[in-house]
């Protein structure tokens, strides 16, 4: 059975003493990453520290030098996913950190993206994402991002502040199916309905499904608005974007 | 280029969206108290006003948050 002392890599080996403390987890993380080659742990240990342009050239170098992609991502790319998760749920990180550890992962993921597409595995979706004009919170919107692109959605994230013009702008240029709207603030919701008039206006809104959210955002409001579903947080965001596009749960 | 299964693929895309499932769920627990924005060192990495950013210990950091995790964080935002 390996043990602490076989990860080479002096990072991962202080992460799993440090921060992995029930002995079940511990023992199936020592597994995972004892087992992987160095390049993997290099890998891994970049994406815990958030460090996405190294885990974009590990991951590229790596996949150059004919390493199977599913063994970048099974060795790099989710056990070390795996730890940063039981660090966030101990309290050892929070938000933030997490989402530099998924912007780290998704630049791995860009390159094994042509790997996908030339074997014939698609995203289940495009879907473009952003906060509305006027509102700069972006976390729930960023949590829901996270998890759509785990989930095998292609994400295009407009940021915050987004206006119904680049809304519909992002949606034609993308051909994207589904959209989703996020606003934190009451005086900004209003311009949820705002951007799905814009849609009608521009005959476009039977070729998009549009998806709202954010703490003051309810049904009965997306109903009103005319959204076509309302995801109460970042899971429900998944569950719903699933069903609008008509993909299996 | 290399070739993937989908069903391969699938599994992985499984095994990370439990991992995913368990941040979006403790997100959502760990949001009643504390702000989201806070990092690890207790700065505040929101890019909106918040009556509890206080002026970075050094230069060029990011700012402090001085909110306790008590109060209702949101209605510090601006």
């Amino acid at each position: 059975m390996p043990q602490l002392e076989d990860i080479r890599n002096d990072f991962l080996r202080q992460e799993v003493s440090d921060f992995i403390e029930r002995p079940e987890e511990r023992a199936k993380i020592i597994g995972l990453i004892a087992k992987a080659s160095p390049a993997m742990q290099q890998i891994g240990a970049a994406l815990i520290e958030g460090q996405n342009k190294v885990v974009d050239q590990l991951t590229r170098s790596a996949l150059d030098a004919g390493t199977p992609a599913l063994e970048v991502m099974d060795d790099g790319l989710i056990a070390a996913m795996a730890i940063v998760g039981i660090k966030f749920r101990e309290n050892f990180i929070f938000v933030p950190e997490v989402l530099s550890c998924a912007r780290a992962m998704k630049a791995g993921m860009a390159h094994i993206e042509p790997i996908l597409s030339a074997s014939g595995i698609e995203p289940i979706a495009k879907v473009v994402m952003g906060t509305v004009k006027g509102d700069l919170h972006d976390i729930g919107k960023n949590l829901c991002i996270m998890m759509l692109r785990g989930a095998g959605f292609e994400v295009i994230d407009l940021g915050v502040d987004t206006s119904p013009d680049r809304f519909l702008q992002a949606v034609e240029e993308h051909n994207a199916p589904l959209m989703g709207m996020s606003a934190l603030l009451t005086t900004t919701m209003p311009n949820m309905g705002r951007t799905i008039e814009a849609f009608i206006d521009a005959d476009l809104r039977d070729q998009v499904k549009i998806m709202v959210g954010g703490a003051p955002v309810t049904q009965d409001f997306a109903d009103e608005m005319g959204a076509d579903g309302y995801g109460k947080d970042a899971v429900a965001c998944v569950a719903l974007a699933k069903k609008l596009v008509g993909a299996a749960a | 280029m290399q070739k993937i299964d989908p069903k391969e693929y699938q599994k992985r895309l499984d095994t990370l969206s439990e991992i995913l499932n368990g941040i979006a769920h403790r997100a959502d627990e760990l949001s009643q108290q504390r702000c989201p924005y806070k990092n690890r060192h207790n700065q505040c990495t929101a890019s909106f006003g918040c009556r509890n950013k206080r002026k970075p210990s050094t230069e060029g950091e990011l700012p402090r948050c001085a909110g306790d995790d008590k109060l209702d964080y949101r209605k510090a935002w601006e």
